[in-house]
């Protein structure tokens, strides 16, 4: 039984922050409907706002970038996550501190250095700025993300199923194809979700490595919101709203999200 | 036989490394690389050609009053930010662990769910929540409390609040995990041996809950030294923060040796700032 007696007060006030922390998403999403071009107050409902946006080349054409993007990121970064992870294992424990420390610095290294650092690089090497640079860019933190999730996952499976495959004659390959992917399915899966979220979500990479060519939809909205409060802004957003969450969506819908506290903090600890 | 050899799928596991040593060689080490080197390098801003060199000068300029005030403000703003998310989201997830099953778990889920709303959003979210004549300034001038609009847009303040609005959940998680985590028999004990609900609070769980704190704290803090949206979106141009002072050096003025010298110190400020983290955290565990 846990303490009955909580404070009315933290009660009331974690309403009003969640009351809060909605307010304002909600406003964006009301107001693309709002016909008051000025935004001042609610002038009656329209959905002007979102024809004139859904017949935008130019939001349509950065919205397939977007898009495009985020699954190359997704790609990339899975696939370097799934072969770090899996040679992980198999390192000395030396070789796997490096390696943890890499990865950490890959997160906490703060966006704008590295899309600088990469930003001079291209000038340097006259590397033409566009699409693969910023899949380049973003997969750089979302590889080390997706690390980590997958890792986690790693070193709590222990080597018995794959010994026990080893042992009745199935070769590596079949091991790992069998045995290995398997139980890390669900690991990758939501590594990959991450990445997709974290790359439709991602606005700096994109701004510096994208050069005057490729655009991505948050690239297009942090232009406009920087001149305009508008209702048609306010379409955008809400579209590249619904976009983002795409990912989280099917998380929620598949029954994959994890719920942090007691029982996944002892699931996910590792055996070190 | 070393214990790493143990299996013979061991062997191929080794090259296993170079897809992603390739990787963060070229695209991660060596960018980083590329900017300690020439921030120690000189720029022509005439013809906007960067010769390396082993100049310290960058470094002296960049602790001009004109750039050490924007860093030192950044600083101010991400700490008074940090302790905004840190006061706001304490008893919120205090009241989170307090509860148990399915409503848990909604309420969870509605402090999460924000972050995957979209950071340029939410960003824009709250310029319009602190528009002159938005709906803040509307229920203030109601109030009595702003009868000639809303001045706050483009100001340090609106930095600060678009900040904590957009990290509060990032600081919520954390703090939530370490006080979920404590024995309720703990809180138990202290009622029973007379601690009221705000002597349990300070004696029992705070002390205990000090690792999520640190986490939560760290967790906000690091990205917002750096943050680059908030300030160019709610800040206008005016109040321009670290990574807005970067990026112009880059985008605007050409001088990417001294943008390089600001981006190195940049790093070096959060490897300090994650280091004293680590050894307050690492104290923090052998005292309790």
């Amino acid at each position: 039984m846990k303490a009955r007696r909580r404070p009315r007060i933290a009660s009331v006030f974690t309403g009003i922050v969640l009351a809060a922390l909605y307010v304002p998403i909600g406003l964006v999403v009301v107001n693309s409907f709002n016909a008051d071009e000025r935004l001042a107050s609610w002038g009656g409902a329209t959905l002007r706002w979102w024809g004139e946006t859904m017949s935008d080349s130019r939001v349509l054409d950065d919205l397939r970038l977007s898009l495009v993007v985020a699954v190359a990121t997704t790609v990339l970064s899975v696939t370097l996550a799934l072969a770090d992870a899996l040679w992980w294992r198999s390192a000395s424990p030396r070789a796997r501190r490096l390696l943890d420390g890499v990865v950490f610095a890959r997160i906490v290294l703060p966006e704008i250095v590295l899309a600088l650092g990469l930003f001079l690089g291209a000038e340097q090497f006259d590397i033409p700025l566009g699409t693969a640079t910023i899949v380049i860019g973003q997969a750089v933190f979302c590889s080390a993300y997706a690390t980590v999730l997958i890792q986690a996952r790693l070193s709590t499976m222990g080597n018995g199923l794959e010994d026990a495959a080893a042992d009745l004659g199935a070769p590596p390959g079949r091991v790992l194809r069998g045995v290995t992917l398997p139980v890390l399915a669900p690991s990758v899966l939501a590594a990959a979700l991450m990445v997709l979220t974290f790359s439709l979500d991602d606005v700096v990479v994109a701004q510096f490595l994208g050069g005057t060519e490729a655009e991505t939809l948050p690239v297009l909205l942090l232009g406009k919101i920087r001149l305009t409060v508008s209702p048609e802004v306010n379409a955008i957003g809400t579209a590249l709203m619904l976009v983002t969450a795409l990912p989280i969506i099917g998380l929620l819908v598949s029954g994959k999200l994890p719920v942090p506290g007691r029982r996944s903090q002892k699931a996910e600890r590792s055996p070190r | 036989m070393t214990q790493g050899l143990r299996r013979p799928a061991d062997r191929w596991r080794r090259l296993l490394l170079v897809p992603s040593l390739t990787f963060t060689t070229l695209f991660f080490i060596a960018p980083l690389t590329l900017l300690v080197a020439l921030s120690f390098g000189t720029v022509d801003l005439l013809s906007y050609r960067t010769y390396l060199g082993w100049h310290p000068s960058n470094y002296l300029r960049a602790l001009d009053p004109l750039y050490l005030q924007s860093i030192l403000r950044s600083l101010a703003m991400s700490l008074s930010s940090t302790l905004a998310c840190l006061i706001i989201g304490f008893p919120v997830a205090l009241t989170l662990s307090r509860l148990s099953g399915k409503r848990q778990r909604v309420l969870l889920a509605a402090v999460i769910v924000p972050l995957w709303t979209g950071f340029v959003v939410r960003t824009y979210a709250v310029v319009e929540m602190l528009a002159d004549h938005g709906p803040l300034a509307d229920v203030l001038g109601v109030l009595g409390l702003a009868p000639d609009g809303l001045s706050l847009l483009h100001t340090p303040a609106a930095v600060v609040i678009g900040m904590v609005y957009a990290y509060l959940p990032l600081m919520v998680l954390p703090l939530f995990v370490a006080l979920e985590r404590i024995d309720p028999s703990q809180l138990l004990a202290a009622s029973d041996l007379g601690a009221g609900p705000w002597s349990r609070l300070r004696r029992v769980e705070i002390p205990l809950a000090a690792p999520g704190i640190l986490a939560g704290c760290l967790l906000v803090s690091i990205p917002m030294l750096g943050e680059y949206v908030v300030p160019t979106v709610l800040g206008g141009g005016k109040t321009l923060m670290y990574g807005n002072v970067i990026a112009y050096q880059f985008q605007e003025v050409g001088d990417y040796p001294l943008g390089s010298a600001l981006a190195v110190m940049m790093t070096t400020l959060v490897t300090v700032g994650l280091v004293v983290g680590r050894q307050v955290s690492a104290r923090a565990g052998r005292t309790s």
